[in-house]
C-alpha cells in the first residue's frame, strides 16, 4: 500500500515515515504544501496524511484542489489544531480521518489501516482466500495451519492484491501502490516479486491462488 | 441611604409631592376661611348698621324702633343674634330682649373704624362680635338737634357656629384630599419609577446573561433613554476590551498549546518508531539527537515564554553599565554569520565605535541576538543587513534593516504579538515559533525604551531600538 505523508515538521516526517516503512507501506513524504500537491496529484496514493499548517500551501487548500481533481485517496489530517471547528472544516473539505498531535504511532497505524480496509471494502481485519489466511494488523500469513514468513515488499504485493481479490490486478496498478516515489524500481521487478510470492504461498496439492492474466496482469483467487 | 435607586425616587417624588400639598392645603384654607371670616363680619356690620340707623333721638330721649322683620332677624332661633347700645358714658340705651340681665361686652372702637372680636358664649358655643360708634338720627317734628355727645357704641353679636363648621369643613376636606392625592401619587410614582428603570433592569439582565465564554454579546441594543446611552456606550467599551483580552489570552494558551504539540508529536514518533524494534547503537543515537534537538527548541520557546511573563509581572531585575554597542553587535551577530554567509547576506554594523549605552548587558543581548537572527532568517538570498547607531539625549538609538521582506503595512502591526508569524504555516517549523520580537519589546520596554518597525520601500524591514541610559538598578 503506498501513502503519502505532507509534514513540514522534520523529525516527525521522517519518523512517521520510517515507522510506516517499517508496518510495510511504501511512503513518499513531502515538507512542503506546493510540493505534496504535485505529489497527490501525480500518484494514486492509498491513504494521503496531511497536516495542515504548511508553507507553500495550507493543508486544507489541497484537500479542496484535491478533490476538486476528482482524486479519491483517503486523507487523514495530522495536525495539533484540535478544535472543532478545525475538525468539522477538515471534515466537511472532504477528509476521511482526523488525528491530533501528539498521537500514538499505533493509534496513526491502525487508522491507516482502517483506511485502506475502507479503500477495498474489507471491513474484515482478516482476509481468507480459501486456505490462505491474511490478518491485516499483525501482517502474518497463513496458509492452512501453515505460517508463511514473507519480506516487507512481497506481504504489501500480496496484501494489495488480496484487498483486490477476485479482480485483475494491472502491474502498473501494483508497482503504483506497493513502490515508493523515489524508488529505483520498474514494474517489471512485480514480476519478480510474485515469482517469490507463488514460491512462498503455492503448495502442491492445493488450490493454485496467484493467477497470471495473460497481457493484463495477476489475480489473486481460488478459482482459475 | 438606602441602596435602592426606585426608593429613593420614590422617597424623592412623594416627598416634594406632600411639601407641596402642605403648603397649597395650608395657604388655600388660609385664603377661604379669610373670605368666609370676610362674608360674616360684612353680614354682621351689615346688621349693625341696620340697628344704628333704627335708632332715634326724640327730644332728651333716644330710642330703637325695630320693624317686624328686624326683630325677626334678631330673633332668629337657629342663629342668635344680640345687641347692646350705650350712651358714652357707658348707660346703656338698648339691649336685646333675649340677653335679659346679662350685658354684652362693651369693645372699644374708633368712631371712624368698626371694630370685629371673636368670642365664646358662656354655654361654650362660639360667636362673633362688631363695634362701631355712630350719630343716632333725630327726629325733625321734635325738633331734636345732632351733637357730640350723642356718638353711641352699639356692639352686635351673633353665633359663629356655623362659620366654625364651614372652617372645619373645609379643614377636613383639604386633609381628606391630600391624603387621597398622596395615596394615588404614591402608586402612581411607584409605577412610573417602574416602569422608568426598566431600561436600568433589562440593561443589567443583558450583563447578567453574558458569560465569560460568549463576550461578543452587547448591552441595550434598541430602547436605551438617553440618559443611560453613555453608560451603555461605557459598558459596550469594556466588553469589547473584556473580549478582546479573553480572546488574547485563549489565542495565547491555544498558540502555546499549538506549538508544543508538534514537536511533543515529533519526539514522540521518534521514540515509539524507534523502540518498535531492536536497532543497531547509531540508529538509537540518531533518534536521541533528534530528540534533543526538538527538546532544545522547546525549551528556548518555553524559556521565552517564561521571560515575556515576568518581564510583564515585572519580576526580571536589571543592572546597569556601560556597554559599547559595536562591540555587542557583533558579539551578537556571530552565531548567525556562518549560516549569513552560506545565504551569501552582507552584513554591515555601522554603528561608531565609541557609541556607548548605559543599560544591562545582558538583557540587551537578548535583543540585539533576537533582533539580528530574525534578520538573518528572513534576509533574502545575497540580500543585505545594515546596522546603525545614534546617540540622542541621554539614549542610544539601534536600527537593523534587513532587505527580502514582503510584510504589508497590517502585518507591521502584529509583529510584537506572541506566536504571530506572517506565514502561518511553518517553513521554520520547531526552529521559530514567533516569540522573538514579541520578547524583544518587553525587553525594551522594561528597560526604559521604545521599540518600532516599519518596512520601507524596496522590501526593507527595518526594527528601531531606543534605549535610555539606565543609571539604577531594579
Amino acid at each position: 500500500m503506498r501513502l503519502l505523508l505532507i509534514e513540514d515538521f522534520r523529525a516527525l516526517r521522517q519518523y512517521v515515515a520510517k515507522g510506516l516503512r517499517e508496518a510495510g507501506f511504501a511512503v513518499d513524504t513531502s515538507g512542503d504544501g506546493e510540493e505534496g500537491l504535485w505529489y497527490a496529484m501525480s500518484n494514486d496514493y492509498d491513504v494521503v496524511i496531511l497536516d495542515l499548517m504548511l508553507p507553500g500551501m495550507d493543508g486544507l487548500e489541497i484537500l479542496k484542489k484535491l478533490r476538486a481533481k476528482g482524486r479519491n485517496s483517503h486523507v487523514l489530517i495530522l495536525t495539533a489544531k484540535d478544535r472543532v471547528e478545525d475538525r468539522v472544516a477538515g471534515l466537511d473539505l472532504g477528509a476521511d480521518d482526523y488525528l491530533v498531535k501528539p498521537f500514538a504511532f499505533e493509534e496513526l497505524l491502525a487508522r491507516v489501516r482502517a483506511l485502506l480496509r475502507r479503500s477495498y471494502v474489507e471491513k474484515n481485519p482478516q482476509i481468507k482466500i480459501g486456505d490462505l489466511r491474511i490478518e491485516l494488523g499483525t501482517q502474518r500469513v497463513w496458509r492452512g495451519r501453515e505460517q508463511i514468513k514473507l519480506t516487507r515488499r512481497e506481504y504489501a504485493l500480496l496484501e494489495y492484491l488480496a484487498m483486490r481479490a477476485g479482480q485483475v490486478v494491472s502491474r502498473t496498478d501494483m508497482w503504483e501502490h506497493v513502490y515508493e516515489f523515489k524508488s529505483s524500481s520498474s514494474s517489471n521487478v512485480v514480476d519478480v516479486y510474485i515469482g517469490y510470492l507463488r514460491k512462498k504461498i503455492e503448495r502442491p496439492g492445493k488450490p493454485v491462488l496467484i493467477h497470471t492474466v495473460w497481457g493484463r496482469g495477476y489475480r489473486l483467487g481460488v478459482q482459475p | 441611604m438606602t441602596r435602592s435607586l426606585q426608593t429613593r425616587l420614590l422617597v424623592g417624588m412623594i416627598g416634594g409631592m406632600l411639601l407641596l400639598l402642605t403648603a397649597f392645603s395650608f395657604t388655600l384654607y388660609a385664603v377661604i376661611s379669610r373670605a368666609l371670616v370676610n362674608r360674616f363680619d360684612a353680614a354682621l356690620l351689615s346688621t349693625a348698621q341696620m340697628l344704628a340707623a333704627s335708632v332715634e333721638v326724640d327730644g332728651n330721649d333716644i330710642e330703637l324702633e325695630l320693624e317686624a322683620q328686624q326683630i325677626a332677624l334678631l330673633n332668629d332661633p337657629e342663629r342668635p343674634m344680640f345687641y347692646q347700645i350705650w350712651r358714652p358714658d357707658g348707660q346703656i340705651i338698648a339691649k336685646s330682649p333675649a340677653l335679659g340681665t346679662n350685658d354684652l361686652a362693651h369693645l372699644e372702637c374708633s368712631p371712624d373704624e368698626p371694630a370685629f372680636e371673636a368670642s365664646r358664649r358662656r354655654n361654650g358655643r362660639p360667636e362673633r362680635s362688631v363695634a362701631l360708634k355712630f350719630m343716632p338720627g333725630f327726629d325733625d317734628e321734635a325738633g331734636s338737634q345732632p351733637g357730640g355727645d350723642r356718638i353711641l357704641s352699639l356692639v352686635v353679636t351673633r353665633d359663629a357656629g356655623d362659620l366654625r363648621a364651614e372652617l372645619s369643613f373645609l379643614r377636613w376636606l383639604l386633609l381628606l384630599t391630600s391624603i387621597a392625592v398622596v395615596t394615588v401619587s404614591i402608586l402612581i410614582s411607584a409605577i412610573v419609577v417602574r416602569r422608568g428603570l426598566v431600561p436600568l433592569n433589562t440593561i443589567a439582565g443583558e450583563i447578567g446573561a453574558i458569560t465569560e465564554e460568549d463576550l461578543s454579546a452587547r448591552i441595550g441594543d434598541a430602547d436605551v433613554p438617553t440618559e443611560i446611552m453613555p453608560i451603555r456606550d461605557k459598558l459596550n467599551t469594556l466588553l469589547s476590551r473584556l473580549e478582546a483580552a479573553f480572546d488574547r489570552e485563549r489565542r495565547f494558551t491555544a498558540d502555546v498549546a499549538h506549538e508544543l504539540r508538534t514537536p511533543l508529536a515529533g519526539m514522540r514518533s521518534a521514540m515509539e518508531v524507534t523502540l518498535a524494534r531492536e536497532r543497531d547503537i547509531p540508529e538509537y543515537e540518531s533518534a536521541l539527537r533528534d530528540c534533543l534537538t526538538i527538546v532544545a527548541s522547546m525549551q528556548t520557546m518555553v524559556e521565552n515564554l517564561l521571560m515575556i511573563a515576568r518581564l510583564e509581572a515585572g519580576q526580571v531585575s536589571f543592572r546597569a553599565e556601560q556597554i559599547l554597542l559595536a562591540e555587542l553587535v557583533n558579539v551578537c551577530w556571530r552565531p548567525f554569520a556562518q549560516n549569513a554567509e552560506r545565504h551569501r547576506i552582507t552584513f554591515e554594523n555601522c554603528i561608531q565605535k565609541g557609541m556607548a549605552v548605559h543599560s544591562d548587558v545582558e538583557n540587551l543581548s537578548m535583543v540585539l541576538s533576537n533582533v539580528l537572527g530574525n534578520a538573518a532568517e528572513y534576509t533574502d538570498h545575497a540580500g543585505r543587513i545594515r546596522v546603525t547607531g545614534n546617540r540622542t539625549n541621554h539614549c542610544a538609538e539601534v536600527a537593523v534593516a534587513n532587505t527580502g521582506c514582503s510584510l504589508t503595512a497590517e502585518h507591521v502591526l502584529q509583529v510584537f504579538d506572541c506566536f504571530w508569524r506572517a506565514d502561518p504555516s511553518r517553513k521554520d517549523a520547531g526552529v521559530h515559533c514567533g516569540l522573538g520580537l514579541a520578547l524583544v519589546q518587553r525587553i525594551v520596554k522594561a528597560l526604559g525604551g521604545t521599540t518600532s518597525v516599519d518596512v520601507q520601500p524596496g522590501g526593507i524591514f527595518m526594527v528601531r531600538l531606543t534605549v535610555p541610559d539606565t543609571t539604577h538598578v531594579h
